[in-house]
């Protein structure tokens, strides 16, 4: 594993994302707008709605002594939902403001709080990353990005605890993170 | 030592080389041919009740075979399901982790300014 | 092919239509190394290969009724493959190295030169997937650019473009790798 800076500390000290985090109570799923314009024109779409009984039906199927679905079932243990919007084109796409808008008045509600914004003029990519806090636990997390050839919203409904994501660098084509040591077991660093 | 490839018709050589065709393993088609047991329609009619004479008895027959038929169509589509529920959930922890980490990036190369022009479809 | 290979595959297909499950196996066991090395090539990871071409063979089956000819059966298994693998690989990242190396290492072709083809499979699973697919079909299918046109449904000047590209950049990075080496 590589030693890097610290990737994640900025991510994980604000709101403890933390595997204890399953005690604060979910996150409602945001209420995902239509959108019908984006994929009519991608040439690939991913539509994913997992909540609670197909992610229960999905851990099912994680094999238990298999180590990587065994990480998987522990990594989704606290979830109670997950939600993927992801259009990709060939070319250039048509923002689809008024749709982000409608994501975005969500996330302004209380218990929200937009963590990192991060707009790459180079790289013509902005990603906006909330997390829902309660009771000073997260207990859902929202992702808008936008690259430019592809967008994407994600919503999480309950805790996912980023380290053991990271664990599963490799495995089922998740790509490596880089981590602290400090931060693997999944604790905030300081 | 290795030399330097010198032309298309090199290059196209060994490209049928390294492509050349990887077999699955032994097992292969006994999975597929028990994931289409799982999961075909089973068209198997009715167990022929050979000389049956009483309708009743006929009738009585075909409702055992479509009970079991009914189970065993639930059981292959929980089971498809099931699959496809955890090929959801892996690519969406995938998506994730991809989107967390070109986050990290753009942080990391310290680039702010206005937001990205997206050109018109 | 001879006329009698020739009639004994229109058999097996047509046995296999009429709901013989053997001659549907006999199917997948004919075309099970295409479809697989196809998965393989373009997912770099071997699970993921073996998930791909079952669910090939799995839609063969729902379809087989679409299917008119062996040659038919040819075109639209690499068809579905690709199409399938370029959607799985627009969504997830390439995996590297250790499937990819598991995979040479059954390869039953010895190479020449190790290392430099070590190299040309890694810079192979850095093409684009469009791109590593018309590879794949040139050199793995050895499709010509109509066929493989018509399989991934791309224009044929793309396809043209894409095998001339990708030849220019694989023989750019590799005859810099082959200096190094030397």
């Amino acid at each position: 594993m590589k030693a890097s800076s610290a990737k994640w500390r900025w991510l994980l000290v604000p709101v403890g994302l933390v595997a204890s985090a399953a005690l604060a109570a979910p996150a409602a799923p945001l209420n995902l707008p239509d959108f019908d314009a984006l994929a009519a024109k991608a040439t690939e779409s991913v539509n994913i709605s997992l909540d609670t009984s197909l992610l229960g039906l999905a851990a099912g199927f994680l094999d238990p002594s298999n180590p990587d679905d065994a990480a998987t079932k522990e990594l989704i243990a606290g979830l109670k939902g997950i939600y993927v919007r992801s259009y990709t084109f060939d070319g250039g796409f048509a923002y689809p403001s008024a749709q982000v808008d409608q994501v975005r008045k969500q996330l302004a509600a209380p218990g929200w709080q937009r963590l990192v914004q991060t707009n790459s003029t180079r790289d013509r990519t902005r990603v906006d990353i909330y997390v829902s806090v309660d009771r000073g636990l997260a207990n859902g997390l929202a992702i808008i990005a936008s690259e430019p050839r592809q967008f994407t919203i994600v919503n999480i409904v309950g805790s996912i605890d980023l380290a053991k994501l990271h664990r599963l660098e490799g495995k089922f084509g998740v790509p490596k993170l880089d981590l602290p040591p400090e931060s693997r077991d999944g604790k905030p660093g300081k | 030592m290795s030399e330097g490839v010198e032309n298309n018709q090199e290059l196209e050589r060994r490209l049928r080389s390294v492509l050349g065709a990887v077999d699955p393993g032994e097992g292969f088609a006994p999975r597929v041919m028990a994931r289409v047991a799982a999961g075909a329609a089973d068209t198997a009619r009715p167990a022929r009740a050979g000389a049956v004479a009483s309708w009743l008895a006929f009738g009585l027959a075909a409702s055992v075979v479509l009970a079991f038929l009914l189970a065993h169509e639930w059981q292959a589509r929980r089971l498809e399901q099931g699959r496809e529920a955890r090929r959801q959930l892996i690519e969406a922890l995938r998506v994730t982790d991809e989107k967390l980490d070109l986050a990290y990036r753009a942080v990391n190369t310290r680039e702010g300014g206005a937001p990205p022009e997206h050109s018109g479809v | 092919m001879s006329g009698d290979e020739e009639c004994a595959r229109g058999d097996l297909l047509t046995q296999a239509l009429a709901g013989e499950r053997a001659a549907f196996a006999a199917l997948v066991r004919r075309h099970q190394r295409s479809v697989y090395s196809m998965a393989l090539r373009m997912l770099s990871d071997r699970h993921a290969a073996e998930d791909l071409a079952q669910e090939v063979f799995l839609q063969l089956f729902r379809n087989l009724s679409a299917v008119s000819s062996e040659a038919h059966l040819g075109f639209w298994l690499r068809k579905v493959t690709m199409h399938r693998a370029i959607d799985r690989l627009r969504r997830a990242p390439r995996l590297e190295g250790a499937a990819e190396e598991l995979a040479a290492a059954v390869s039953e072709a010895e190479p020449a030169d190790p290392l430099l083809e070590r190299r040309l499979r890694a810079l192979l699973r850095e093409l684009p997937a469009a791109a590593r697919a018309v590879v794949l079909l040139r050199y793995q299918e050895d499709l010509d650019p109509v066929e493989i046109a018509r399989t991934l449904r791309m224009p044929l000047n793309t396809v043209k473009s894409h095998l001339r590209r990708s030849l220019a950049q694989l023989r750019e990075r590799l005859d810099g790798t082959a200096d190094a080496l030397t």
